[in-house]
């Protein structure tokens, strides 16, 4: 038995003279939600593809809950569910069929199919639209029917492609509890999402990913260490910036925004020491808090420092 | 789930996804209407010609069926893989229980099934025809067997076109072109082909010169012979290349159907005579030919259609298998195109 959910060991897959995937290493272990980082063509997809056992990766290794998806796809197929970027449905299927085709398809018997149907779209909040043929579907919607879809059979590993996107916030936040659910369960979730202070609130860790390549760990640590941008808000603003000039701040490095001032600090623990002496100071502060997460700021920070991202190239851009 | 469950899943979701549609009804009814006036049409027609006309209604709604089954099907079938994979369905598939050769397998029997749909719709018919008389059971079994058999060709080829092409509307086309090749195509080169082979004739011939009447003696001059001539002239050879005709699948059903004649040695359905004018030309011209006007026994008698059919061979097995291999590697091509993981994919094309 695998004590990871997922295992990717120097993976590299390129199509023509375009590597979308150059040397990627990471694993994701069961009960816990992964969130995979990265810009735009940084081969995210690619990379979920070939765990998904849809594309064969050119070099090194791939682990699905203990299986290698290229010489044991059917195996990985039983433990994975897959939700794509791409939402497809069957336009003339009711939501209903469509998780019961699904389930067929994944080889489970007519009554473990119904009554797993039940339970999804209840789940799922899909109870509404159950006989509705999924062509009616918002967007939204068909985000849940796909991942009502990858959940047919109860998979360990889940593969998530971008699922927010397209979600109103109140359906965020009921994909934000459900994904945590899941992970509660055991199972092992792997995150996509161009939205990082989502991400933030849902995983437990995360794979930064640049110009198809795993981000170490050596320099994930130095951009977190790096200096970060706190804001600050008090009921009278103007006593802030003589307040951080006797705590010695630099004045470099003080800004301000629309919402309130910026202070750029090196670490949580120099921040909490500047939030006392501005208190002591008698500031009435009632906003401290960092600008970005911690997800967004690393990943803003190794991108300023990465080397320059592989120009997009249109023929990665299609293979999602 | 065995092979073949899974088999049965995917042509399910073919037949409530691809198939059963409004449009698809309509013009399953507008094909029975369509049907019906014909029908109707030819036994008032036929019935000029005597009682039995069972057999030419039969074979007309026959060879219509084909026509229509081939015409409908590369349109359902010309896009059943990469149309998927347009839609974003294909992949939610593919990572399922669900093998390639279960997914090809599956929609390929869609297709065959959807176009056996018009087969169905003409039913009726074909018991009108029946009861209407003079079809032989062994002509109505094998013609229907043998159409049942190439509308499985078309969808073969439409959903094998569908795996190895990227775009679906080129894929439908390219369908298209391969019915159109074996239906048009064939007699096309046939003809070119037989036009272009100009063979030499050589021919002689004399006449009689009848006697005169000789106003002296009151008697008729002898009967004499002109003497024998020769003259030379070309004409198109087709013996060659029958072999083309055999793929054709309006000359395959005719040829594999038993052929029933009158007593004229004339066949009594439209299958029996494009039988008999396709095996004629198997027989090769006579290149040497002599009219004697002369000689006792003169004037030339040419073979009944039941002769020329009786002495020559039949093509439609070869043409059978050409169209099973066509089928088959079409197929073949499409699962080698479409298996997962993925190790080459075509320019531009999208697997998810």
């Amino acid at each position: 038995m695998a004590d990871w959910g997922i295992e990717v060991d120097g993976v590299a897959r390129s199509f023509g003279s375009v590597h979308a995937v150059r040397d990627m290493t990471f694993t994701a272990g069961y009960g816990s939600v992964t969130a995979l980082i990265g810009p735009n063509g940084s081969g995210k997809t690619t990379l979920m593809l070939m765990l998904a056992s849809l594309l064969a990766p050119d070099r090194g290794s791939i682990r699905i809950a203990g299986h290698d998806p290229v010489t044991a796809p059917r195996a990985v197929r039983a433990a994975m569910g897959w939700m794509p970027d791409v939402l497809g449905s069957w336009s003339s299927l009711t939501v209903r069929a469509t998780l019961e085709i699904t389930g067929r398809l994944h080889g489970l018997s007519r009554e473990q199919t119904t009554s797993r149907t039940d339970e999804l779209v209840a789940q799922t909040g899909l109870t509404a639209l159950a006989e509705q043929p999924t062509r009616v579907l918002s967007r939204g919607q068909k985000q849940r029917l796909s991942l009502a879809r990858a959940l047919v059979h109860d998979p360990r590993v889940l593969l998530l492609d971008e699922p927010a996107s397209g979600l109103d916030p109140a359906a965020r936040v009921e994909l934000r509890s459900l994904v945590r659910r899941l992970a509660a369960e055991g199972r092992c979730v792997l995150i996509s999402s161009h939205v990082l202070a989502e991400l933030d609130e849902m995983a437990d860790s995360a794979v930064y990913v640049d110009a198809g390549a795993t981000a170490s760990a050596e320099r994930i640590s130095s951009a977190r260490t790096s200096l970060r941008q706190w804001r600050i808000r008090a009921l009278d603003p103007s006593a802030i910036v003589p307040a951080l000039d006797a705590a010695s701040i630099p004045r470099e490095r003080i800004d301000r925004d629309h919402l309130g001032t910026l202070v750029s600090v090196e670490s949580e623990s120099d921040a909490a020491r500047l939030l006392d002496s501005l208190v002591r100071a008698g500031v009435p502060v009632t906003t401290f808090a960092p600008v970005v997460g911690d997800l967004e700021h690393t990943f803003l920070d190794l991108n300023r420092v990465s080397t320059p991202p592989q120009p997009p190239i249109s023929e990665t851009e299609t293979l999602s | 789930m065995t092979f073949f469950s899974g088999i049965g899943t995917v042509l399910r979701l073919e037949l409530l996804q691809r198939v059963r549609t409004r449009a698809w009804y309509i013009l399953l009814g507008v094909f029975f209407a369509v049907v019906g006036v014909v029908t109707v049409l030819l036994v008032l027609a036929l019935s000029a010609f005597g009682d039995a006309v069972g057999g030419g209604v039969l074979s007309t709604i026959i060879y219509f069926v084909l026509l229509l089954g081939t015409l409908v099907t590369p349109a359902l079938s010309g896009n059943a893989v990469n149309g998927d994979r347009a839609d974003g369905t294909l992949a939610t598939t593919q990572v399922t229980q669900i093998g390639t050769w279960q997914l090809i397998l599956g929609k390929f029997l869609a297709a065959w099934i959807s176009a056996l749909a018009f087969l169905a719709t003409a039913v009726p018919f074909i018991l009108v025809s029946i009861l209407v008389g003079g079809v032989g059971p062994d002509v109505a079994f094998v013609s229907i067997l043998v159409l049942v058999f190439e509308l499985g060709v078309v969808s073969a080829v439409g959903v094998g076109l569908s795996g190895i092409l990227t775009r679906p509307l080129f894929s439908i086309v390219v369908t298209y072109l391969v019915v159109a090749a074996l239906s048009i195509g064939t007699l096309i080169v046939f003809g070119l082909a037989g036009v272009a082979t100009q063979s030499t004739v050589v021919s002689q011939s004399r006449n009689q010169d009848f006697g005169s009447y000789d106003s002296t003696t009151g008697e008729m001059t002898e009967v004499t012979c002109s003497p024998w001539q020769t003259s030379t002239y070309t004409t198109p050879r087709f013996d060659p290349y029958w072999g083309v005709l055999v793929a054709n699948p309006y000359v395959l059903l005719a040829d594999a159907t038993p052929t029933r004649f009158d007593e004229g040695g004339n066949p009594t359905d439209l299958f029996g005579a494009v039988k008999a004018a396709t095996r004629g030309a198997q027989i090769p011209p006579d290149l040497e030919p002599t009219y004697d006007d002369c000689a006792p026994e003169y004037g030339t008698s040419y073979p009944t259609a039941r002769e020329t059919i009786e002495d020559t061979v039949p093509g439609w097995f070869v043409g059978a298998l050409i169209h099973l291999l066509l089928a088959g590697g079409l197929l073949v091509g499409a699962w080698s195109a479409t298996r997962t993981p993925a190790r080459r994919l075509a320019r531009g094309s999208r697997i998810a």
